[in-house]
Parts: C-alpha cells; sequence; structure tokens
C-alpha cells in the first residue's frame, strides 16, 4: 500500500481532538446542511439547480434560526433559576 | 390485480429497498432520477465520512453501543464489515469525539433510511400510475 492510502486510513482510525468548547457547537452545521439537502432531495420530484438551492438554502436558515432561538431561551430559562 | 402480479410488485419494491439499502441512492437511479442519487449519495457518504473522521472507526461498536449501531447499519451492510474491524482492533474513542461521530454516522444511517423509504413509495406510485394508464388506454 502507498504512504497515502496508508495516511488516510490512518486518519479513520484516530480520532479527533475536540475539546467541550462553544465552538463545538458549529459542528452541528455541516450536520444540519446534510439532513436538509437529503430532505429536500426527496421532497423534490424534479431537481433544478437554483430552486434546489434556493429551498435548502431556506430550510437551512430555518433550522438554525430556530435552533437559535430555542437556545437563548433555554440559557436565559438556566439563568433565571441559577440567579 | 392477480396474485403473480401482487407478487411481482413485492420483489421489485424489495429490490429498490434493497438496491437504495446498499448503495445510498441506489433506489433513485434504479428509478431513473439520477440527479437524486448523485445528490443523496454524495451527501450520506460525506456525512458517514466525516463522522468516521471525527471519532474514528470506534464509534462503530456494535457490542456496547447497539442503538447507535441499528442507526448506522441503515447506510449500508458494509458498515458491519467496519464493525467486525473495529471490535477486532484495539480501537477506542471517548469523550466529545465519540458523541460528535456517533451522532454524525447515525444520522447519515437515518437519512439513507428516509431514502429507502422514499425510493420505495415512489416505485410504489409509479407502478400504480402506469397500471391506471394502462387502464384507461384499454377503456
Amino acid at each position: 500500500m502507498s504512504i497515502v492510502t496508508n495516511l488516510i486510513i490512518a486518519s479513520f482510525t484516530v480520532p479527533e481532538k475536540i475539546g467541550v468548547t462553544p465552538q463545538s457547537m458549529l459542528l452541528l452545521l455541516p450536520l444540519i446542511a446534510s439532513i436538509t439537502i437529503v430532505y429536500k432531495a426527496t421532497k423534490m420530484p424534479k431537481i433544478k439547480f437554483a430552486s434546489f438551492v434556493k429551498e435548502v438554502v431556506i430550510l437551512f436558515g430555518s433550522i438554525v434560526v430556530f435552533m437559535a432561538a430555542t437556545a437563548l431561551v433555554l440559557g436565559a430559562l438556566a439563568w433565571l433559576i441559577t440567579e | 390485480m392477480p396474485w403473480f402480479l401482487k407478487v411481482k410488485h413485492v420483489l421489485f419494491l424489495s429490490s429498490i429497498g434493497l438496491l437504495a439499502w446498499f448503495i445510498p441512492g441506489g433506489g433513485h437511479l434504479a428509478l431513473n432520477e439520477k440527479k437524486h442519487a448523485i445528490i443523496i449519495f454524495v451527501t450520506i457518504v460525506l456525512t458517514f465520512c466525516a463522522g468516521l473522521y471525527i471519532g474514528s472507526i470506534a464509534v462503530i461498536d456494535p457490542v456496547h453501543s447497539k442503538p447507535w449501531y441499528v442507526a448506522q447499519i441503515m447506510n449500508s451492510p458494509a458498515v458491519a464489515a467496519l464493525g467486525r474491524i473495529s471490535t477486532a482492533g484495539d480501537y477506542t474513542v471517548y469523550g466529545r469525539p465519540a458523541e460528535i461521530g456517533q451522532i454524525y454516522t447515525s444520522i447519515a444511517g437515518l437519512l439513507n433510511l428516509l431514502c429507502i423509504v422514499n425510493a420505495v413509495y415512489w416505485a410504489h406510485l409509479r407502478r400504480t400510475e402506469t397500471e391506471v394508464n394502462s387502464n384507461v388506454d384499454s377503456n
């Protein structure tokens, strides 16, 4: 096996170092993107690039805004209870 | 509908479902929906590989994380082979990487389950529409 192949396989056998930090929440975004893309691909009978991208962006934005709003409400609740 | 046509229809739907399970997007490709198939394949494979990259193949653990494994195996039967490699080897992962890796790989599996159901539903609809159209033409 070549060195490149070995390196690729090795990168899947050792976990990445991710701390419990607020930045680690950003890993949510690619997941939301993939959920949105696959969901829209199953919902649209005919796919045209422009309309598909538009639909995906709208749904992606709605999910992010809703999750941010939920996080704000939960954060405020936690702050009220603990203060 | 005669019984042999029903059996043929069920076999057709099962083959579409199996194809969609074996290769993400394969069911849609069999239904000649190339754009859907490419989008589904690329997205699910990338999500699954991202999960494996973040948490390593140790996130596929059929022994200690059965509920996650059930969702992960929806990606493809190839996950079972990865599970065997993972349990046979000395791979470990803890904490945040394990959590995120499991979530990514399991969500990829559940998305593929959605695509399997969708492909089977479209296959059923097309067959039913073809029958209705042929009945209308014959009348």
